[in-house]
This record gives structure tokens, sequence and C-alpha cells, in this order.
């Protein structure tokens, strides 16, 4: 979902250009207060990995491997300050090198893969991290929080294009959720797998275990993913700009209140076209049910011995 | 899915273009996307433009063509799909022609800037105006080693199929597991020498 | 004036994290001038060794009686004055060759010895004409041969002027051309020599004297024909004697 020039416009590059820099730049002040020195090469050897992982064709993986974002598995080896950081490394490359996603785009992306996905996924991972028991609780974390934070990305896509008047919200939202939902399954299946063999056969490499996160980061990056969905999500699925718009109009500025409520005035009320919330729903129905494979995943992965161990 | 395109072109041919320097040439790409990006629509003019300045530098530069259109095929998934659902539901904003040649005339200019800077002068570039270092480097490293490790990667699953007699679907997970898993373990154990042979010349 | 040895190792130990020794008590002199042998089967603690001669290893750095390396104990005051002096020469030359292009590797070390940019630039050139490298400043590192990273390894190293040279399997992964061109090189560098290698032919040519480790112990330090030449010595401890001593006749 690397977001071509063009498919955003000024303000929407604007604004989420500066999201991606402050959430970026805090994720670097943690990183340098708490990465030791000795790792710190291995941030750029981590974002190397993310690439070359997504060059090598696993026919069994259909081409989902290729799409790795990634930033739930280094999250959850390496903490999500890392995860943000080396999401942003990679998508800085694949753009300059590869042209993989615009220039103006690049704070669109960096914010939908880097925070809103790996931020976000990871408050998903703590959260699940802390309800789910042993060795298999912590398999089915990673598994279905790498899921959300494709999903998460793919909403704050939608509601990029949808405020640049690109593609309308109820169309946007719909095909880039659902489609991503279904791409979402490879990247938890991935993920979950990495993080399991990694944790069986070197586990001592793991940084986030060893530094457990503090609810200050789980804070932070629950909040930055917050704000994006509040600017990106929130104004399309809500009654509001509507309501907006009626308060424009009698104070006579609505010509000018189109730059910064929903750009769809033709919308019916009572707010949520069908397709938008048929999509919704689908979402409910998709957490659940990929909720419950990550389930099975952590079985069929960790011998039932093993299972309620606690995670060391 | 870049990945897959991983022949990086350089030029070897020593145009103009080539020799520019660096900044110039970055404040000049970022130039042309802004505007881009910018400029109202129907602007046709623009477009004229830009193309023409674009096919000169293409020329100047002798990129390959062939090259230059399997990246723009990267856009088709984007363009389609936006031209899909507006077909089906128009915003009135701009019809997806339009779209699509914006997004052809940024692409084609990162992909001639790209292919015509040494990476490293780029890095240096991101230095002057004062991207954090920790960034910077980490951008360095990736840059550095995922030939190395796509090489390895692409070693290891040639060894896994080798030695793969079975077309079993979970027989082949268990190979990504292990690859992907061994590939991650590598890069660690890798980026621990890369400090020790940091320090061993003296980095503090 | 008493001439002080380069490196003084006695009975230096190390574990692993997993608890298996590397290193059983290890004790060696090596004087200035002297090109070293360093020999024995993989897993023998070889590399584990060159480690902890510019105090990489150990990793907590403690003030450690069992190395004087010219004269001095390391410890974490004076480890980085030992890293001016000491060039090791690591075995996989990716780890080593990190920049991103030849003359900002090169010029690495340089730098981190503050020397001016001239000063640098001086050091560039002339690391690089000593490999037979000039002109490659500008050459991406990932685009290099394996020869030809290894020889930039050896010029980024040289370009620090150190007294001592150790080098980890310098020849391995090259074709017999690159071995000899890499032998070649060597041969005209001054410095004192420490080489842990499988190339029997190499510490042949190049040392006149050789330590034989295995599993964490030294089984032999002498003259390197002699042990060489000692066949039961050499299959006891996972090597062989070399082609190249079996047609000389012992004078």
């Amino acid at each position: 979902m690397h977001i071509p020039d063009g498919f955003i416009d000024g303000k929407t590059a604007g604004v989420t250009t500066a999201l991606a820099v402050v959430g970026v730049g805090i994720a670097l002040r943690q990183l340098k207060r708490t990465l030791p020195p000795r790792k710190a090469p291995l941030l750029g050897l981590s974002a190397a990995f993310l690439f070359a992982a997504q060059m090598v064709n696993f026919p069994v993986a259909a081409g989902t491997s290729g799409h790795l974002i990634g930033g739930i598995l280094v999250a959850a080896l390496l903490g999500p300050a890392a995860g943000a950081v080396v999401v942003t490394a990679v998508l800085i490359v694949q753009c300059f090198l590869f042209a993989d996603g615009g220039v103006l785009a690049l704070g669109a992306n960096v914010f939908n893969m880097a925070i809103l996905g790996a931020g976000g996924g990871f408050v998903v991972l703590r959260g699940l991290q802390r309800l789910l028991p042993g060795q298999a609780g912590a398999i089915t974390a990673v598994a279905f929080a790498a899921w959300c934070s494709v999903v998460f990305a793919a909403a704050g896509c939608a509601g990029q294009l949808a405020w640049s008047d690109t593609v309308h919200w109820r169309a946007a939202f719909p095909a880039m959720t659902v489609t991503h939902m279904i791409i979402g399954i490879g990247e938890g299946l991935i993920s979950a797998l990495v993080v399991w063999f990694v944790r069986r056969t070197r586990p001592e490499m793991i940084l986030q275990d060893s530094q457990p996160a503090p609810l200050r980061e789980v804070l932070i990056f629950g909040s930055l993913a917050t704000i994006g969905l509040v600017v990106f999500v929130a104004p399309f699925a809500s009654p509001l700009p509507d309501g907006l718009e009626r308060v424009a109009l009698q104070l006579g500025f609505e010509h000018r209140a189109t730059a910064f409520a929903a750009p769809i005035p033709d919308y019916e009320m009572p707010g949520m076209s069908w397709a938008v919330g048929a999509t919704a729903l689908a979402g409910v129905i998709g957490a659940f049910l990929v909720f419950a494979m990550a389930w099975a995943l952590g079985r069929v992965l960790v011998p039932s011995a093993a299972a309620s161990e606690r995670t060391k | 899915m870049s990945a897959r395109l991983l022949t990086h072109h350089h030029g070897i041919p020593r145009s103009p273009i080539h020799r520019a320097p660096v900044g110039w040439k970055l404040l000049a790409g970022l130039a042309v996307i802004t505007t881009t990006v910018l400029v109202p629509p129907h602007w046709t003019g623009w477009y004229a433009t830009a193309g023409t300045l674009l096919v000169l530098a293409i020329a100047i530069s002798r990129l390959p063509l062939l090259f230059l259109l399997k990246r723009l095929l990267l856009l088709s998934p984007f363009v389609l799909g936006v031209a899909l659902v507006n077909a089906w539901e128009p915003t009135g904003r701009m019809r997806w022609e339009i779209l699509a040649l914006r997004s052809v005339i940024c692409l084609v200019t990162v992909i001639l800037i790209a292919n015509t800077t040494p990476f490293s002068r780029t890095l240096q570039v991101l230095r002057t105006v004062r991207v954090p270092e920790l960034l910077v480097t980490t951008i360095a490293l990736m840059h550095r080693y995922l030939f190395v490790l796509a090489e390895e990667a692409e070693r290891m699953r040639r060894a896994r199929s080798s030695r793969t007699f079975t077309a079993s679907r979970r027989f082949q997970w268990k190979t990504l597991s292990t690859v992907l898993g061994q590939l991650f373990i590598r890069a660690s154990e890798r980026a621990e020498r890369i400090y020790d042979a940091m320090c061993a010349r003296g980095w503090k | 004036m008493e001439i002080i040895p380069v490196i003084q190792v006695s009975d230096l130990r190390y574990r692993y994290h997993d608890g298996t020794e590397a290193l059983r008590g290890i004790g060696f002199d090596v004087q200035p001038g002297e090109c070293v042998a360093l020999l024995g089967p993989n897993g023998s603690g070889k590399s584990t060794l060159l480690l902890h001669l510019n105090g990489i290893l150990p990793e907590k750095a403690a003030s450690h009686e069992s190395i004087r390396m010219f004269g001095q104990t390391l410890n974490p005051d004076n480890v980085w004055q030992v890293r001016r002096r000491v060039g090791l020469l690591f075995q996989d030359p990716d780890d080593q060759l990190f920049c991103q292009t030849v003359e900002e590797d090169v010029a690495f070390g340089p730098q981190q010895l503050g020397l001016t940019p001239e000063q640098v630039s001086q050091r560039v050139v002339t690391s690089l004409e000593q490999v037979h490298l000039s002109g490659f400043e500008q050459r991406a590192t990932h685009h290099l041969s394996h020869g030809e990273k290894r020889r930039v390894c050896l010029a980024g190293v040289l370009a620090c002027e150190p007294e001592l040279l150790v080098l980890d399997e310098p020849t391995s992964d090259l074709d017999p051309r690159g071995r000899r061109e890499f032998k070649a090189l060597l041969r005209q560098i001054p410095a004192t020599k420490l080489i842990a290698t499988h190339d029997l032919e190499l510490a042949v040519e190049l040392c006149s004297r050789a330590i034989v480790l295995d599993r964490g112990e030294i089984v032999a330090d002498g003259p390197t024909r002699e042990l060489l030449n000692d066949e039961a010595l050499m299959l006891a401890h996972g090597l062989e004697r070399p082609h190249i001593l079996r047609h000389v006749h012992p004078h």
C-alpha cells in the first residue's frame, strides 16, 4: 500500500508528514536512550532483513511475503521504537531507490505503516501478551497484532485518499480494508512463524522481553495511533462533518469549509452508507476469525506441555 | 514487491546529469514533484513542460527505457484501483487519466535522480539537512547489507528446496519459518560483528 | 635496551555464553617483526583468541592480567590506544566493509584517529596503492568482488599504520590467483604479523613460526617447517602436511 505521488493532495501530505516526523522522532529518541550501542547496527540489519525477506519467493505464501511490512515482527523482537524506525528506513529506501511510494507521500506511508501499523499494532501486541498466557499466547499475540497492523495502515491509507478527494471514502475504505484484511493474514502468519523460530533457537536475541515496554511507551504509541485514526478515519465515520457543514452554511462559510470537512456533501443522512457499514461489520467478524486462527496457530506451534508455561 | 526489481541501475555512462551536484538534483526533483502535485488538475501546460524536460533528461543520461517501463508498472495497481473505483463512483476532482499522468511524471523524476546519483552522496545530503544520525546510519547499513542478506536468503532457500522431496504445504511453511528465522539470527550476529569491526578501527 | 614483546599472553581463559570453554590457559609471546601463523581446526578458538588482542573480548572490559600488548595490560582506559596500534582483519570482509564507498571505508580508521581531512585523504590514496586498488575510491562497496573486498579491508587497516597486523583467515574464499596476490601483498608489509589460517601453504611461505591451537589449548609452538613436517602432529589436530613440503628435501 505504498501510496504513489499524486494520489494525496498537498494538505494531506503536509499533515501526514508532520505526524510522521513527530512519531519517528519520538521513536528515535527512545532508541537513543534504551538501545545498547552494541545493538545499534541491528536496526540497519533488520531493515535489510525485511527487504531481503520480501525478495525471497516462497510459493506457499502466495506472494504475501513480498508485501511484508514487518513492523510487528521487528517490534516483537526489538521493541516498538525499533519497529517504527526499521519500517521507516525500509520505506525511505524503497521510495528513493525504487520509487515504490511517492516522495511527497512518504510522510503518509511512514505514518500509516510505521506509526499506525507498527505503533498501533504494538498496543494490541502488548495488550494480548498480558491477557494470553504462555508461549502459545505469545505466538497468538504476534499473529493477531501483525494482522491488525496491516488493517490499521490500510484504514489510514483509505482516510488519506478520501481526505484528498481522490477516491470516495465509501469506496476507499471497503476496498483498502477488505483487501488488506486478507493480505494481513500472510503478515500475521509470517511474523508469528519468524518470532516463534527465534524464540525457540536464540531467545537471548529478543530485546523486547529483556526490557519490558513500560506503560509510557504503550501510551505514546497508542496516542499517536489514536491521533491518526481521529484525523483520517473518524471524520468519515461520524455524522459530525455533516453537522459542521450545517453550521458553516448558517455562518456563510461553506465554500471555505470544504477544505477541512469531509468532502462528500451528498452523503445521505443519517451518515454511513451501506458499503462502509458492511465493511465495518466485516472487519469485526474478520477480527474474530483471525483471532481464532491466531489462537489455533499458537496451539499448533507450541506443544501442549509447554503451552501454558508462563512466558519467561 | 519492489524487491523483485532489485536491479538498481547505476549508469556508468558519465552524462552531465550523472555529474550534476547532488544537492541541486534533489532540489530540482523535489520542485518538479511538488509542483506536479500542487498545480490545479487542468493545467496541461505544466504536464507538457515537465514531460518534455524529463524526456530530455532521460535521453541525456541514457537511462535504459525498458528499465524505466518496468518501474512504471509498479504504479499500475494503484492507478487501476482508483480508476475502477472512480468509474463506479466519480469524485469529480480529477479524472483518472490526469491522476495517472501526474504520478507517472513524479515517478520518472524519482527514478531518473535515483539512478544517476550514488547513494552515498544522497546520504551525505540527508546528514546535511540534519536528519538524525541514528536514522541515517540505519538507512546506510540497510543499503549496504540488503544485497548481502538477499543473497544469503536465496542460498538458504535453494538449499532447503534441494532437500525438499514433498509438496506438503506444512513443510513449505516450515521452510519459510526456518529460512527467515535463520536470516534474522544471522543478521543479528552480523550486526554485532560489524560493531566489533567499528570498535577495532577506533569507533567510540 | 630491552625489547618489549608485541604480544604477551599467559594463561588466557575464556568461556562462551553457554559455558563452553573456548580458551583454556593459552600462553605465548610474539616479538616485534615476527610473522607467526596460528593454525588449528575449526572451533579451536583461533578467532576468539584474536579478538582478545585488541580488547574486543572479553565483553565486560576488565583489567586483564593475562594479556599484555606492547608491554601494557589491557584496561578500559588504554584499550583505545592499543587499538590504534593493532590492525585486526576480520574473517568475513562484509563485516568489516560497512561503508558505502571504498573511499569512505578506508577513511574510517584515519578519521577515528583524528587526522585532518588532508591527512585522511593521503592515507586513503597510499593504502589503496599498497593493495593495488588505486582509483577504486568511488566504487560502491557492495559491488566489489570477494577478492577486492578483502583488499579494501586490508587497505582500511593499513591506513591506520598499525605496528601489529592480526589477520583472521585472510585467504579463505579466494581463488588461487587471489591468494597469490594477497600473499604477495602481505609479504611487503613490514609490521609484525599474526595470521590465523587454514592455508598451510601461506603459513609455510610467509611465517617463520607457527602455533597450533586445538580445543582451546596450544599444542605446538615452533618453526613452521618443523611443525608442518610432523605428519603425526598435523593429523592429530585436524591439519595435514601441506603439499608444498612433501617435495622439499629437508636441508
